[in-house]
Order: C-alpha cells, then sequence, then structure tokens
C-alpha cells in the first residue's frame, strides 16, 4: 500500500561503554508491530469464530431438514388416512409456513455473516500487511546464489518443467478421453439406430382391431375386460374321456401367467431364481415350440429381488402385438421376444420394491407397451407408468405416480374422444393420455392394498375396492373427478381381494376369493344376486357370450348365465391347480393349471 | 517460516469450515398448493439499464487512464493500491465480477462464429480496452482496474519467490485455460472461463462448494504468492501478456539510467524483474544451439501432434454442451435404463428429449462434429504453446539493465521505491546497505 518505510542505517563509530550508577528501571517502549500483530491475530481469531458459528447455524439447519421432520410426517401419514380431514390439512399449512419463515431467517443470518466475515477477513489482512511491510528488511544488493558461488541457473531446467506440464496436462486430457467412455455412437449408422430410425430388419405393420380382437393378446383378452362375444365355445368337458378337451400340454417353468394367443402361438412366461423364459407352444396341437430365457440384460441387477413363492418370479402375464412378445419379470428384466424365440430387446426397469413381489401384467395398444411399477409407500415418487415402443424398446414417456405399491393391470380404453389408460393403486383410480402420460382425470375410490384390476363396461370404469365395494365412474372428467364422475358406489363385504370384474354392457360379476359370485346392473349399480358357489376362486371370471365362466382354484368350472337372475348351467372339473386367468381365442379356452397347459374345445375326432 | 506456516494453519481452518457452509446450503422447494393454484412463471429480470452499460464502459476507460498516469507520472504504488481497491469495490463487490474482460475472449470467440448473437458494444470495449492499453502501456489494467488482481493483492502479505522454472512450467496453463475457454465458447457450449471464475462466488458472497473453495485457496495462498490466479491460470492475462510483450512504452523501475545498484532485484512479489545479460555474453554454446535446432524441428510435431490428441479428445469434450449430454443420458438410458424420481434433473431432461428425440440426437450428432475440429485446433495450440515456449527459453537475451518482463510484469509499481534514483527524484531517504550477514541460505545450496 504504503512505500516501504525503509530506515537509513548510518554505520558510525560505536558509542563508548555507559556504566550508570543504578541499574535503570526496564520500560517497556510501545511496540507498534506487536500491536498490529495483536489486531491480525484478533480480526482473524474474529473470522473464525464467524465461520464457525455460520457453520454451526449451517449444519443444524440440514440436520433438521423440514421435510424430514417428524411433526411433518406424522401429519402427512395422517393426511393419508383422513384426506379430509381439514384440521390436518391447516397444521401442515402453519408448518410448512413456519418452515419458511425460519429459512427466510437463516438466509438473513448467511448474508450477514458473510458480511461480517467479509469485514474480519479484510481488517486482518490489511494489518498483517502493515506488520509485515514494518519487519521488511531491505534485501542486499547480491543474490544469494551469488553470495554461494553457485553457477547461474540455466534454462535446461526451465525448459524440463515446460516439458513436463505440458505431458502433464496432455496425460491428464488423454486419461479423461480413455477413462470416460461416451455412450453415443461412433458412426452415422449408430446415430440413426439411436433415433429410432432402425434400417436393419424392418419392423412389420401393426395389425388392425378386429385381427387384435380375434386374439387374446394381454391379460384378460384383447383389452384387458375379461369377455368375449363368441357363441361356439364349448365350456364343458369331461375329464374322463378327454370329451371337449384339445390337448394338453406340461409346463416345464413355474408361473402365475394367463396364457396370451396370437395366431398358432400361445405365449406364457416362467420364472426361478435360476433363470426367467418365455414359451411358446402351438395353438393347434399343444406342442412346445420353443423356450427363451431371458438374460443378460443390460442394466439388470446382480442381485434378484426376493419374491415370495406365492408370487413368484413371473406373475404378470406377456403381452404381443402380433410382431413381438413382451414379458416381465419381478426382478425388472423387460423383454420382447421375437415369435421365432429370439430376443428383439431386452432392458431392465429396475428392481422394485415390492416385498410381495411384481404382479401386475403389461398393457399393449397400438404397438406401445404400457409398464405399470406401482411400489413403495404413499406420497413417494417410486411408483412409475412406463411406455416403451415396442419395435425397438425405446421409452416413448414414463410419469411418476405418487402412488403405493399394487398389483394391478392397467387397461388402455377409448373414452370421451381419448385413448386413455386406466391406473388403479389405493386410493386413486387415475387416467393417463395414451400418446403422452399426462394425467387426465383422477378419483379417489379405493381403500386398501389393490391387486383386482380394473375394466370398461357399459362406458363406465369399474373397479373393485377388496372387501369393501365395487365402484364405477364416469371417464369424461378432467382433473379430481372424485365428486363430479361418481357414477354409483354398490357396497359389497365380499367385494374380491385378488380376481377382477367382469361385465358384458348390462350386467358386472364379481367373484370372492371363497366364491360368492355378486352380479350387479351396470346402469343402476344395484346388486340383483349373490351365490355362493363354495369355490376357492384365484382366476378372474369371464364372459363368454350370454355366460359366466368361473373357474376354481381345485379344477373345477362353473358356467353360470351371464344375466339378471342366478342359472347355473354346468360344472366340469380338471385335474390341476389353477390360479391364472383363463383365454379364449378362436373358439377354444386356454387355461394355466400348475403342472399342464389346457386347450379346452373341439378335439380332432370333433372337428 | 513458523509466521507463515501459523496463518496457513488458520487459513487452512477457515477453508475447510466455509467450504462445509457452502456445502451446507440447503435448497427450499415451493409450496405443495392442492389443485387450482397454478404457480407463477418465472421471470428474467431485466437487463442492466444502457446508460449504466454505458457507465461500465467509462468507469473502466477511466480507471485505465488513471492506472496509466500513476504508472508513467507520479510513479505511485499508493495511488495504484488506492485504484485497486476502488476497482475491487465498483468492478468485483458492486457488479458482481460481471461484467469483466477475463471471460470477454469467449463473447468474442462465440460472436465470430454465431452470426445470430451480437456481441454487446460494452463485451467488445472491455475486450478491447484493456488489450490496447497493454499494446501501449503494459498491464496497467493488472495493475489497478482488475478486481481479481485487486483482491488477490489485498491479501499478498508475505510474498516468497517462486523459482523461475517453475514460474515457466506453470505459466502455460494460463494459454490452455484460454483456449479452452474459446473452445468451448465457439462450439457454444458455454463460457466455462466465467463459470469456474474462483472470486466471482466471493464478490457474491455466496456460490459452489467448488469455487467457494477455490476462491479461499487462492486467497491463502495468495498470501505467500503474489497474484497466484493471475499468473498461473488467467486466460485474459495471457492475452494481456502476448500485447504488452510488444509493448510501445514499458515499465521501468528507475526513472532515468540503471546504475546497476541492484537494490530492486528482490522488490517485486511476482518474479518480473530479470537482471542484465553479463556485458559480452558469450555467444550460445553449441550444445545450446543444437537444442534450439532440435526444438524448432520438434514445432511442427508438437502441433500435429497436439491436434490428433485433440481430435481424440473430442467425444469426452463434447459432453460438456447440454445438448450433447442429453443425448449421452438419453443414449445411457437406452442401454440401461434408470428410473429417476419425480422432477430430478435426469427425468425432465429425458421427458424434454422424450418430446423430440431425433432433433436433439441430430443437433448433438453435429455438434459432435464440430467438437472434431475445435478440439484438434485446441490440441494443436497446445502444441504450439508449449513448442514456443520452450524456443523462448532456449534463446540469447540481450538486456542491459535490471527491468521488468514486460510481459510477466503487473505494473504494481511496488519495486520503484526501491531503486535509489527514484527516491531521490521523489525526495525519500536513500537507502544505506548494511554489510552481508554470513550465509544462511544453505537451502540453496542443496
Ligand atoms: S512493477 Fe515492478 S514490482 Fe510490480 S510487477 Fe512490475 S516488476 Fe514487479
Amino acid at each position: 500500500m504504503s512505500e516501504p518505510t525503509v530506515q537509513p542505517v548510518a554505520p558510525g563509530p560505536p558509542a563508548p561503554p555507559a556504566t550508570p550508577p543504578t541499574p535503570p528501571t526496564p520500560v517497556r517502549p510501545p511496540d507498534p508491530q506487536r500491536a498490529l500483530r495483536a489486531i491480525a491475530w484478533i480480526a482473524g481469531t474474529f473470522s473464525a469464530i464467524v465461520v464457525v458459528t455460520m457453520l454451526y447455524f449451517h449444519f443444524t439447519a440440514a440436520a433438521n431438514d423440514p421435510w424430514k421432520s417428524p411433526q411433518l410426517l406424522a401429519l402427512r401419514a395422517r393426511l393419508a388416512v383422513e384426506p379430509k380431514n381439514e384440521a390436518v390439512k391447516e397444521q401442515i399449512r402453519q408448518l410448512d409456513f413456519q418452515f419458511r419463515h425460519q429459512f427466510r431467517q437463516r438466509l438473513a443470518r448467511d448474508r450477514f455473516g458473510a458480511w461480517l466475515l467479509a469485514g474480519g477477513a479484510a481488517l486482518a489482512a490489511l494489518v498483517a500487511r502493515k506488520a509485515a511491510e514494518s519487519t521488511r528488511t531491505v534485501p542486499l544488493p547480491q543474490s544469494e546464489r551469488e553470495r554461494l558461488g553457485l553457477p547461474k541457473e540455466r534454462p535446461t531446467r526451465a525448459r524440463w518443467t515446460v516439458a513436463a506440464v505440458g505431458g502433464v496436462a496432455a496425460l491428464v486430457l488423454v486419461a479423461t478421453a480413455l477413462l470416460l467412455r461416451t455412450s453415443l455412437p461412433a458412426d452415422a449408422a449408430g446415430w440413426r439406430r439411436l433415433a429410432g430410425q432402425v434400417d436393419a430388419a424392418p419392423v412389420a405393420a401393426l395389425p388392425g382391431l378386429a385381427e387384435v380382437q380375434a386374439n387374446s393378446p394381454r391379460f384378460r383378452g384383447w383389452d384387458g375386460g375379461g369377455w368375449t362375444t363368441g357363441t361356439n365355445y364349448a365350456l364343458v368337458w369331461d375329464r374322463k374321456s378327454g370329451q371337449g378337451i384339445a390337448w394338453q400340454s406340461a409346463i416345464p417353468a413355474p408361473g402365475h401367467n394367463s396364457p396370451v394367443i396370437w395366431g398358432d402361438h400361445l405365449f406364457i412366461s416362467g420364472g426361478t431364481t435360476a433363470q426367467r423364459e418365455v414359451l411358446c407352444y402351438s395353438v393347434k396341437d399343444g406342442r412346445l415350440l420353443w423356450r427363451r430365457t431371458v438374460e443378460k440384460v443390460a442394466g439388470s441387477a446382480a442381485k434378484l429381488p426376493e419374491v415370495p413363492e406365492g408370487t413368484g418370479f413371473a406373475a404378470c402375464t406377456t403381452a404381443t402385438d402380433g410382431r413381438h412378445v413382451y414379458a416381465i419379470f419381478a426382478n425388472g428384466d423387460l423383454a420382447a421376444l421375437n415369435f421365432d424365440g429370439t430376443v428383439a430387446w431386452a432392458k431392465s426397469v429396475g428392481v422394485m420394491k415390492n416385498s410381495f413381489g411384481h404382479a401386475s401384467s403389461l398393457a399393449i395398444w397400438q404397438g406401445t407397451v404400457i409398464v405399470q411399477l406401482d411400489q413403495g409407500e404413499s406420497g413417494s415418487s417410486d411408483s412409475k407408468l412406463l411406455a416403451f415402443d415396442g419395435a425397438n424398446g425405446r421409452p416413448v414417456w414414463q410419469q411418476t405416480r405418487t402412488v403405493p405399491v399394487s398389483w394391478a393391470t392397467p387397461i388402455v380404453v377409448e373414452a370421451a374422444g381419448k385413448t386413455q389408460i386406466i391406473t388403479l393403486s389405493q386410493p386413486w383410480i387415475i387416467a393417463y393420455a395414451f400418446n403422452d402420460g399426462h394425467e387426465l382425470w383422477r378419483a379417489e375410490a379405493l381403500e386398501s392394498e389393490i391387486v383386482p384390476s380394473p375394466i370398461f363396461a357399459g362406458g363406465l370404469v369399474l373397479a373393485i375396492s377388496p372387501t369393501s365395494k365395487l365402484v364405477a365412474w364416469r371417464p369424461d372428467g378432467a382433473g379430481d373427478v372424485t365428486k363430479s364422475h361418481l357414477a354409483w358406489t354398490a357396497e359389497d363385504s365380499n367385494a374380491p381381494d385378488v380376481s377382477s370384474p367382469v361385465g358384458n354392457g348390462e350386467f358386472a360379476f364379481t367373484v370372492s376369493s371363497g366364491g360368492m359370485v355378486s352380479c350387479v346392473e351396470l346402469k343402476s349399480g344395484t346388486r340383483l344376486w349373490q351365490h355362493d358357489l363354495e369355490l376357492s376362486v384365484q382366476a378372474s371370471p369371464a364372459i363368454v357370450g350370454d355366460r359366466l365362466f368361473v373357474l376354481g382354484e381345485a379344477g373345477a368350472a362353473v358356467v353360470l348365465s351371464a344375466g339378471r337372475e342366478f342359472r347355473e348351467l354346468a360344472r366340469s372339473q380338471l385335474a390341476d391347480k389353477f390360479l391364472a386367468s383363463p383365454a379364449f381365442a378362436q373358439g377354444r379356452v386356454f387355461l394355466r393349471g400348475e403342472t399342464n397347459l389346457y386347450c379346452l374345445g373341439p378335439t380332432g375326432k370333433d372337428q | 517460516m513458523r509466521r507463515i506456516s501459523k496463518f496457513g494453519w488458520l487459513g487452512g481452518l477457515l477453508l475447510l469450515l466455509l467450504g462445509g457452509v457452502a456445502r451446507a446450503q440447503l435448497l427450499f422447494p415451493p409450496p405443495e398448493f392442492e389443485s387450482g393454484y397454478r404457480m407463477p412463471v418465472t421471470t428474467t429480470p431485466p437487463g442492466r439499464a444502457l446508460w449504466l452499460q454505458y457507465l461500465d464502459v467509462g468507469v473502466l476507460a477511466a480507471c485505465l487512464a488513471v492506472a496509466v498516469w500513476l504508472i508513467y507520472r507520479p510513479r505511485s504504488r499508493r495511488g495504484i493500491f488506492w485504484l485497486s481497491l476502488f476497482s475491487l469495490a465498483y468492478f468485483g463487490f458492486y457488479r458482481k465480477g460481471c461484467i469483466c474482460p477475463i471471460g470477454s475472449p469467449q463473447n468474442i470467440a462465440y460472436g465470430l462464429l454465431h452470426p445470430s448473437y451480437s456481441v454487446p458494444v460494452t463485451v467488445v470495449a472491455f475486450f478491447a480496452l484493456p488489450l490496447i492499453v497493454a499494446l501501449f502501456f503494459g498491464r496497467a489494467f493488472c495493475a489497478g482496474v482488475c478486481p481479481q488482481g485487486a483482491l488477490q493483492d489485498f491479501f499478498l502479505i508475505k510474498p516468497i519467490k517462486v523459482p523461475a522454472f517453475l514460474e515457466h512450467g506453470l505459466g502455460l496453463i494460463p494459454y490452455l485455460f484460454l483456449g479452452a475457454g474459446i473452445a468451448y465458447a465457439a462450439t457454444g457450449t458455454g463460457f466455462v472461463i466465467c463459470r469456474y471464475d474462483p472470486f466471482v462466488p466471493i464478490f457474491r458472497l455466496s456460490g459452489s462448494f467448488f469455487l467457494l473453495a477455490a476462491g479461499v485457496s487462492f486467497l491463502l495462498i495468495g498470501m505467500f504468492v503474489g497474484r497466484p490466479y493471475c499468473r498461473f491460470l488467467c486466460p485474459y492475462g495471457a492475452l494481456l501478456k502476448l500485447g504488452s510483450l510488444v509493448s510501445r512504452w514499458r515499465v521501468r523501475v528507475t526513472p532515468e539510467t540503471c546504475t546497476q545498484c541492484r537494490l530492486c532485484e528482490h522488490s517485486c512479489p511476482f518474479g518480473a524483474l530479470r537482471e542484465p545479460a553479463p556485458p559480452g555474453a558469450p555467444a550460445p554454446i553449441p550444445g545450446e544451439r543444437r537444442t534450439l535446432g532440435w526444438l524448432l524441428v520438434l514445432l511442427p510435431v508438437l502441433i500435429i501432434a497436439g491436434a490428433l490428441a485433440g481430435r481424440a479428445l473430442s467425444p469426452v469434450a463434447a459432453r460438456l454442451h447440454p445438448t450433447v449430454a442429453l443425448a449421452e443420458l438419453y443414449a445411457r438410458q437406452q442401454q440401461h435404463p434408470v428410473v429417476y424420481g419425480v422432477m430430478t434433473p435426469e427425468a425432465l431432461a429425458l421427458a424434454r428429449m422424450a418430446e423430440q428425440p431425433g432433433t436433439v440426437l441430430e443437433a448433438a450428432a453435429d455438434l459432435r462434429g464440430r467438437f472434431r475440429l475445435a478440439t484438434a485446433i485446441f490440441g494443436a495450440w497446445f502444441g504450439l504453446v508449449v513448442g514456443i515456449k520452450l524456443i523462448l527459453l532456449s534463446l540469447r537475451v540481450s538486456r542491459t539493465d535490471f527491468e521488468p518482463d514486460p510481459g510477466a510484469c503487473f505494473a504494481c509499481a511496488r519495486c520503484f521505491s526501491s531503486c535509489p534514483s527514484e527516491r531521490v527524484r521523489r525526495g525519500l531517504p536513500v537507502v544505506t546497505v548494511q554489510p552481508p550477514v554470513p550465509a544462511a541460505a544453505s537451502a540453496l545450496a542443496k
């Protein structure tokens, strides 16, 4: 700052030694340097104290993250249980306001601290400079090197240093280039592939609706509703004579998923901790055409999730669009296979936070695979709804759902002029737009964990709140339609906790796990009849023309009249255990038992 | 040395604590409104009024003029000090380190290659004025106008000498940073020189942990090593250095003839003073000549090798560009899908990408092509800088007086008062020299 104050040293004759008569009292002259150093230390210490204080406030603030406040979490949990409790909402609002107020106060305190710190540091530096200046000694007009008789420094050392710095910089850059691998392609073809402009193996055109309806491309038929209009289905058979059983074929891989049929191909999946696979049978004669293990999927977790045996690794039904068959397993592996059993693409959607194992089946619509991944707690953002382009596996969109774990399968419906994806998870029925995944409407309807899937019947979306009620919502609303679009509620303590409802435009039927069949009028929601079949039932019921088909766990198949009055038309029996829902296509019924696959319909002799 | 270690200890503690403070910063999410409330759209605050921008340019020009006058007329260190404090207050704490010439080469490079971007006149002025002044008067901007330099200078307490060979080696870094900054600006990636300015968070009293820690580190080091950022990192300083090398007028220690008393020899805290070549210095020895010959041959090799290595670096370098980074994220997602949390940057980016994947990928592919060229040029520049530096170190110097190296001198005016002629001129007492103390610098002998 100031010009250095250099004290001139005047060499003169030394002063004669003085011999004072008495020893002088030592009086210390004021030492400005000491004072400066002391001020510098005080200012430095003050700055350190300011920093420590700021640090303390920051750490306590970080530790007391308002979003993890037990008080707030408790209130939110309460609100989840009592969503309409205004007092709880008010308390949350007040707490939120308090947190925000504290946050602003903290910001102001930080700012004040920063200025204090700047002031303290500036003072410390200023005084330390002054102290350093006053102690600066005048350099000697001779370099130390010369004084020590060392040779002059030659440029060799500087050159080597320049080369070394350049070399190190180059090495760092090259090492970075080698270590940070890019996922982007190196050639034009790779870019085209990444953009989905697949130039190899063109994908076949999508099938028309008629072809889709003639097959059973997903869980519970073409639209997931579990109904078929065909009248040529023989729903009775004789186990002993084999009449009415076209073929049966052993299943070598365990799984609770239902058969999916397209043309002459029947697909199921199976899975254990050892391997997950897709199996393809001939619809004509039940021959196992191929089985393909889904393995080495990119991004798949090395450690398999713990899945209860009751659910297994292959609880989700496959889906097909006539070009590929798609399968998902409890470890999150999602694969598309060609009809010859080769893998078209495979990816992992991640291991799910689902202690009972993932069981929501895939939905398929116009070549897009819909994956409902409900998991974790309510309010978390773990749950997702994903859409993939079936042709190449490219994600089309993804939507986060703040819902807890569920096991329901989504359906895709054309309603209110829109293609809607209907999903269920406690407590919501939520509809999403098929094209971009944005939420269309939601209704608060469900009270416990959800396994039964929704259906669309008589222009209404039907959902089961297990052991509580069957509800119906009109699908033409927007936003929260809980109050505005409820069509009716049919209270029913026998509402199933596993199987899904079925409807035919006039009536809706449900079958509880204990075999209680209920019939509700779709127009009004009035229960018309209820009858106990005295069966244990896990598979969802189906409507075939004017008949209701109920498949018991122990192999009993009951045919009822799908009408206003209860009427049992027939009963048949198979010797197997049935948890999977039946599939109907080409005038035949396909059942997956624990050990065998069954095709019920005209046998070779019958034809 | 003991005092240095004490200061260092305290400083280190401060750095650690400050780092902790910065890291502990929290963000507060918006309230969870129930349906019906629409969050207001975030608006960008209006830009600085035009007259205020011109005021900035006026202040810069005036400060440069005052700095030149202070260096060449009264030759006043005190004046330079007060001017630098004013600049620190105005360009640093008031203008928050923006606008400043350090990042301006990037605007110029971006503007030259992207016709849709017209470089603001104020930015052109901030880029050009210090450079023009350097071409005539040396680094007057560094002396008293640059807030970054002023801040470091303010904290310089006990300067130690950086060995010359290290000074030469580390002196390469500003040129590399300049090359990288221009390459990234030219490709439209962003202004990395501004983004990684370690002092801007100090001027703003807030910022990321990394930058705050870097800024505080520079200040702590700067207590003992004069202006470490200016000497070993500042990219604009590298440009000013080149300008000053050919400046019309140069800073001189003595106002008159150098008597070679050598009293100024250790007065520069930045190692910018050069001693005269010994009278009748011999011609370079044959070994040196051979080295020079080899270095001249090596120069094109370094340039070509640099260009090739730079090209190989392009895929990684391109990842700093937001579009390429998005494409990279997308490609990774295709290969190893990851479910990202709600409203996370990745989830939002992927949602954005999902709207027009083809367009983004096309732009990313195009950018990768541009990066191949940009990084090749950067690599060649790297090779050129290293080669030229090696050659310059092998050339003979002809210097008759003790004088500052025009490139390295910040024109801070510290050395002036150590010259007896200058002291006589100012009427200050002249130094009388004490007899030499027996050697204690055994460290040098090792
Ligand atoms: S003016 Fe003197 S002290 Fe300041 S940088 Fe230049 S040579 Fe060093």
